[in-house]
């Protein structure tokens, strides 16, 4: 696997320890020679690095309409319909807005929701509710708490910062027809929601092919996994994930449609004016 | 040809008779490893029956879990300090690691969600995220309590002292377990916090749990007492033993096959062997006969099969009344009341073949300078109990008129007790007054909303309709209708959900405590609710489509009645609010345990009922006379009449274990009338008339009765260990089968030569001249 080319999207930058002494790369070579089946050439902390990168900071914004399906586990379903529209404001791992758009359920047509994300301390939330006429801010208290009532958590829709958790790669694993890294990510906090998690990263992309959630009794609750991938715009895109709580039998499912890179997003879209009402043509 | 007789076959050849008892025996032991065990008494009820699929839809639909534990932390300092709520932080992070805890779904101080506002600032989360050390943090938390009402009386008691965490379980744990696992966290515990622990699942996996370890030490003490019973009567160990072997036997067959069938070990099958063990005593009369014979005959084998000559169809009849009463519950729908009906109808046509058998066959071993000791005692002129007896029997048979008449005298109170019963279950009430579970419920009820949960669902004709003012205006004013039903202590649904959001987006003012005026509004609020607040805050009160809304109802007893009232007042106030258009469905535990209850109940009157025309038919038959019939069946209904009268004064519930006994103890009771009237008219036939009716009559009362008594006696003191169990439905079932049988017994001596001598033109017509 050595010397293949890796990845790199327009975003990348080669990430801090990958340089190797020389010494080291005859031992690797060795080691390779010796056991021929395969040799860990990245650290867990570089494979989530390009995770990041690849799956929360593509493009410098991206914009998508987002169904969303909220599947009980009596089979009843919920659906959401969303324009998520997000901006990079630094590297990755650093600062980024969202603006979010809902067209369904249609008595909440209208509704905007923004979250600023900063490195290091809380995200900012706001809500604006037509009906009200109100402009809300939202305290993040819980980073672990659902997003729109699905399974996915706020961690999981703009990602977590990668020194909140350790990263130790564990395995290298096949699923389908690609070769992945298995990580786990163990929080570093005490107070996460869950013990550790299992991240499948595609070779290629550095997108999650799959991932599991073990709570705090070190039991499978959550799976996450990525339906369909496609390239747009030269970015490896997710355009289907599913979230399964396995423990309760709730599902979402979320698919990603209009999907553009690049679109050239004005800051001042991030606004409580704009909330109020949002530019329609970009919108759409 | 001779006909083939089991009796002299086992009197020729009792070594081989026993030794292929005890080999059969032992096949049956052969499938007891694979024991299968159901404790949950709810199973009584099969996963197909109504309730329960509607109840599993109601669940689905709203996200709800079947069993919820709920844990009291009371201080009588009150619990708002630091170091109660630390523990409750502490408590909750252990539970929410155990195995079978629903986490996600567990409510406490720590994982509640709360909306509140801040600064302008909406605030969406746990209730408490770390535990206030000072006054500050602390009034600050009082306060978010109080001014929820979410909380007060579910979370939080109103005086403040008591707290609670609820712990929904996942589908197929055990709450007996879990509950166990959280008594060893809080006894490591220190401190002036006392604990409490509630709920259906711990009741229930509790109850099962008891009654095993119960029936494991109570059928073999009850085995004991009737062994000790018997060697008092007899003097002689090694029948008693006989005796005693002959119950056992019956007991691992019918266990046996049971088990081989593949059927579980359920609540009732598991009270089975006590049962087995006490109709066994109905051998009671061959061994009653046989010393009486042995008097006479001073030979073993002649006296023995004399003994069966003239106890056979008496003990023949019996078995078959008692296994008619029991097989008659093959026929009613409760399948383990089913499963126990052929068990316990299989158990006894053994004993009934044993008897003929193996007890001849054993009579064999015994020396005959033995039997002479003990048969010097059975002689009905020296005897003091069948002196007694014929005294007994003197009062009915010379005051026939005035017995009668204080009989008549008797039903008629007991059917003004009758018309007092109370039907009703409780599974709390199954444990005794002073028990933990009885206590602990009692506190928690006081402090809180109500350990009984139950549901009310809410269903409108089309998707969205639960968005609309209209909608909300209803459930809100349903829920203060129930509200004002005593049982009921707290009710929870979206409307609440609902009127916080709305209160707490205008700035905490109370004035917009209030479902707001138009859909649209009420939709995005709960939208925003949503947004943040856990999924199964809505999904447990609200479906998807927005068309049904789940209300719940924290009621303060487990009387499956309190759902009744539920149900009565939602009917009524949907009576009195025609618009909108809403159907109203109870669900939940209480819901089930009414319908389980009620289930139970008239399944058993209708075997009760069926019951009583069998074992008519059987006394028909038996003494081939209907007027006979009659007569012999009087002391029995006699019997029930004033149990039930007696049970309607005590002001006892008439509930589950009540109504199964009804049912199983008619087959029973029938035995000793049988035995009289059988005995009776032998005698007659056997002096032919060289013996007035008044003598046979004492005749009867003094040999056949002190069988009769004997039998009583020793059924009663088995059963009579149950009395001292510590689960209400056994302490039930000793009481009742003591009080029956010794009350029938006596009746029987009593009535049966009353009515006799009063009857006897109408009776002897053509028969005995």
């Amino acid at each position: 696997m050595r010397g293949k080319k890796r990845f790199s999207g327009p975003e990348e930058k080669k990430p801090n320890g990958e340089r190797r002494p020389r010494m080291k790369k005859y031992l690797i070579l060795l080691v390779i020679l010796l056991f021929p089946v395969q040799a860990f050439a990245l650290t867990g902390d570089e494979i989530m690095q390009k995770y990041l990168a690849a799956f929360y900071y593509p493009g410098n914004d991206f914009k998508a309409k987002v169904m969303m399906k909220l599947i009980s586990a009596g089979g009843e379903v919920r659906s959401r319909e969303m324009t998520m529209i997000r901006k990079n404001y630094g590297p990755v791992g650093g600062k980024q807005k969202y603006f979010i758009y809902f067209w369904r359920p249609s008595d909440v047509r209208n509704m905007t929701f923004m979250v600023f994300k900063h490195p290091g301390r809380n995200a900012d939330r706001w809500l604006f509710v037509p009906a009200l006429n109100m402009v809300r801010r939202i305290a993040a208290q819980d980073k672990y708490s659902s997003f729109v009532g699905s399974d996915f958590s706020y961690d999981n829709v703009s990602g977590r910062p990668l020194d909140e958790d350790t990263h130790t790669l564990i395995k290298e694993d096949k699923i389908g027809s690609r070769d992945c890294y298995v990580v786990k990510n163990t929080p570093k906090a005490k107070d996460a929601d869950y013990n550790y998690r299992l991240s499948w990263i595609d070779k290629k992309t550095f997108l999650p092919i799959k991932e599991e959630y073990f709570d705090k009794r070190n039991e499978l609750y959550k799976v996450f996994t990525d339906d369909k991938i496609k390239d747009i715009d030269g970015f490896p895109t997710v355009l289907k994930q599913t979230m399964k709580n396995v423990q309760t039998g709730h599902t979402t499912v979320v698919t990603y449609e209009k999907i553009d890179y690049n679109v050239g997003v004005s800051d001042s879209l991030f606004s409580e004016r704009f909330m109020q009402a949002p530019p329609m043509n970009l919108i759409q | 040809m001779r006909r083939f007789s089991l009796v002299e076959f086992s009197v020729d050849h009792p070594g081989s008779v026993v030794i292929l008892c005890v080999l059969i025996t032992m096949l049956f032991i052969i499938p007891f490893p694979r024991m299968r065990t159901d404790t949950n008494p709810r199973h009584m009820l099969p996963a197909t029956s109504d309730v329960r699929v509607w109840n599993n839809k109601v669940d689905n639909i709203f996200a709800l879990h079947k069993d919820t534990i709920a844990l009291g932390i009371a201080n009588e300092k009150g619990i708002l300090n630091p170091s109660t709520l630390s523990k409750i932080k502490y408590i909750t992070d252990q539970i929410l690691k155990m195995k079978g805890v629903a986490a996600q779904d567990v409510a406490s101080f720590t994982t509640i969600d709360n909306v509140s506002v801040k600064n302008g600032i909406l605030v969406v989360g746990p209730l408490m995220t770390k535990v206030p050390q000072h006054r500050k943090g602390i009034e600050a938390l009082r306060k978010m309590l109080y001014e929820n009402p979410l909380f007060v009386n579910r979370i939080i008691s109103k005086d403040g002292k008591t707290a609670a965490i609820y712990i929904p379980l996942e589908k197929g744990a055990n709450g007996k377990q879990i509950a166990d696992k959280i008594r060893e966290i809080i006894k490591r515990e220190k401190g002036d916090e006392k604990y409490y622990i509630v709920g259906d699942p711990v009741a229930r996996d509790t109850f099962g749990v008891e009654m095993f370890k119960l029936m494991a030490v109570f059928a073999p003490i009850s085995g004991m007492v009737m062994v000790l019973v018997r060697y008092l009567m007899f003097r002689d160990l090694f029948l008693s033993i006989t005796l005693m072997m002959d119950a056992m036997m019956s007991i691992i067959w019918s266990m046996g096959l049971l088990i081989a069938l593949g059927f579980p070990v359920h609540i009732m099958s598991s009270m089975a062997p006590i049962f087995l063990m006490a109709i066994a005593t109905d051998s009671m009369h061959i061994f009653n006969e046989f010393y009486f014979r042995h008097r006479e005959t001073k030979n073993k084998r002649t006296a023995i099969i004399e003994t069966m000559n003239s106890v056979r169809r008496p003990v023949r009849n019996t078995a078959l009344a008692t296994a008619a009463g029991f097989t008659v519950l093959i026929f009613m729908h409760i399948v383990p009341v089913r499963v126990f009906g052929g068990m316990v109808a299989f158990g006894t046509i053994l004993l009934r073949l044993f008897s003929f058998s193996f007890i001849p066959a054993m009579f064999m071993f015994v020396k005959e300078e033995k039997l002479e000791k003990i048969a010097r005692h059975e002689d009905i002129e020296s005897d003091r109990t069948s002196g007694f007896l014929k005294k007994l029997a003197g009062i009915g048979s010379n005051h026939p008129k005035k017995t009668v008449f204080v009989g008549l005298a008797c039903v008629l109170i007991a059917l003004v007790g009758l018309t007092r019963i109370r039907v009703n279950n409780n599974i709390v009430g199954w444990f005794k007054k002073g028990s933990d579970i009885r206590v602990a419920d009692s506190v928690m009820n006081k402090a809180l909303g109500g350990t009984c949960l139950g549901y009310v669902v809410a269903i409108s004709p089309g998707k969205n309709d639960m968005k609309t003012p209209e909608a909300m205006h209803y459930i809100e004013g349903l829920q203060k209708y129930l509200g004002k039903l005593p049982v009921v202590g707290k009710t929870i649904s979206v409307v609440d959900y609902l009127k916080r959001v709305n209160m707490v987006l205008h700035n905490d003012n109370p004035k917009y405590y209030a479902v707001p005026d138009n859909k649209t509004t009420i939709a995005q609020e709960l939208f925003l609710f949503s947004m943040s607040a856990k999924p199964s805050d809505l999904d447990n009160v609200v479906d998807y489509p927005y068309r049904r809304a789940n209300i719940w109802v924290q009621l303060k007893t487990w009387d499956a009645r309190a759902m009744k009232d539920v149900i009565n007042a939602a009917q009524q106030y949907r009576k009195m609010h025609p618009y909108p258009p809403m159907e109203l469905k109870p669900a939940g535990t209480a819901y089930f345990d009414l319908v389980w209850n009620n289930q139970v109940l008239w399944d058993m009157v209708e075997g009760f009922i069926l019951s009583l025309v069998t074992v008519l038919a059987i006394l028909i038959l038996d003494f081939r006379s209907i007027k006979w019939a009659v007569v012999g069946y009087t002391p029995l209904l006699f019997t029930v009449l004033l149990i039930y009268g007696a049970i309607g004064f005590i002001g006892k519930d008439f509930d589950m274990p009540i109504s199964v006994l009804s049912c199983l103890s008619l087959g029973m009771a029938v035995d000793f009338a049988i035995h009289f009237v059988g005995r009776f008219k032998q005698r007659l036939k056997e002096t032919g008339g060289r013996e007035s009716i008044e003598d046979a009559l004492l005749w009867t009362a003094a040999r056949p009765g002190k069988g009769i008594v004997r039998n009583a006696v020793l059924f009663a003191a088995s059963f009579s260990v149950m009395i001292f169990a510590p689960l209400t439905p056994y302490i039930t079932v000793g009481a009742f089968i003591v009080t029956m049988m010794l009350s029938s017994a006596v009746f029987t001596l009593v009535c049966l030569p009353a009515l006799i001598t009063l009857l006897q033109g109408w009776l002897l017509k053509g028969n005995a001249g």
